[in-house]
């Protein structure tokens, strides 16, 4: 059984590089067919309309909105990451086995990147559309905590010295910031705000030639993160074999 | 350039900078992670190999 085991974490790691290969070919993808798919979104009414390539334009043309195509999907895989989190914290809290917390740990880690990526794309955006740097609105406040509650997540991490204790913290911790996941999922459809659409629906809000560039990068996202999940993994499990060796050393030496 | 045209590309134009530099904050971010991971496990890759060295001299002592 435990062969099969690592059988398994053999093979991924094997299709981890790849993955990221594959990952980034993606997301260039995506972003060229962001550009040349997916018409620019109408803006303002201009005074006097143009014909351009064909059709009348009526409104100005938004270049902004482009930044949609990347910000969306690493919000959703940030929040993909935080479910990890929250399943291998529920698993060491009944296992009390180590591996599950450090699987938690990475998980974070990388749900910590994607929300970074979230934050600096929806900063651009909203401080060339609203002219602001910040403002309370509704996602934009429930996203803000969960990154506080990432970042929560690594200074409880670093504030407990006794390794159960830390790795139990964690992982109550993880699943208590996981939380805030759903609430920041079903915000723009419980309190609509007008700024983020409300894109996964049965009817899809979004036209095809500007659904496939996000899927293409979303795929392209999942497979990065996917793949630094299993390299940060393969750290960390390292990582703990020289921490063992260690303290093998340190019993034969007294 | 043409005052309608340059009207409807207003806001194209402003927003350029911010579209680039969203896209290149966003991989920024990553490939600092990506280098941090890297140096990572390359060092703890040289910490093990030092410790199984050290483990393997003291197994040959002890024989």
């Amino acid at each position: 059984m435990k062969e099969q085991r690592i059988g398994w974490g053999q093979r991924l790691d094997k299709i981890m590089t790849p993955m990221f290969i594959a990952g980034v070919l993606f997301c260039v993808v995506a972003f060229v067919l962001s550009f040349t798919l997916a018409p620019l979104v109408l803006g303002a009414q201009v005074d006097t309309p143009a014909l351009i390539g064909g059709q009348m334009v009526t409104n100005k043309l938004l270049l902004s909105q482009k930044i949609f195509y990347f910000h969306m999907p690493v919000a959703v895989v940030s929040m993909a990451s935080l479910l990890f989190t929250a399943v291998y914290g529920a698993l060491f809290l009944r296992s009390r086995k180590r591996k599950h917390d450090i699987r938690a740990k990475v998980a974070t880690e990388i749900a910590l990147v994607f929300v970074l990526m979230t934050m600096v794309s929806g900063e651009l955006w909203e401080r060339f559309e609203w002219g602001v740097w910040w403002t309370w609105e509704p996602r934009l406040t429930t996203y803000f905590i969960l990154m506080l509650l990432v970042i929560g997540y690594f200074i409880l991490r670093n504030a407990v010295g006794d390794p159960e204790r830390r790795a139990t913290y964690a992982a109550v911790f993880g699943i208590i910031a996981f939380i805030d996941v759903p609430i920041c999922f079903l915000i723009t459809r419980l309190v609509p705000s007008g700024v983020h659409p409300v894109v996964f629906r049965t009817d899809s809000g979004l036209a095809p030639n500007m659904l496939v560039p996000l899927l293409i990068a979303m795929l392209g996202f999942c497979c990065i993160a996917f793949a630094l999940y299993r390299y940060r993994l393969r750290t960390e499990l390292l990582l703990a074999r020289t921490e063992e060796i260690k303290e093998q050393l340190e019993l034969e030496g007294a | 350039m043409d005052p309608i045209l340059a009207e409807i590309y207003s806001t194209v134009f402003q927003a350029a900078p911010y579209v680039i530099g969203a896209y290149v904050l966003m991989w920024l971010v990553l490939a600092v992670f990506v280098v941090i991971s890297v140096n990572g496990l390359k060092r703890t890759e040289k910490q093990l190999a030092a410790l199984e060295e050290a483990v393997n001299e003291l197994a040959g002592k002890q024989q």
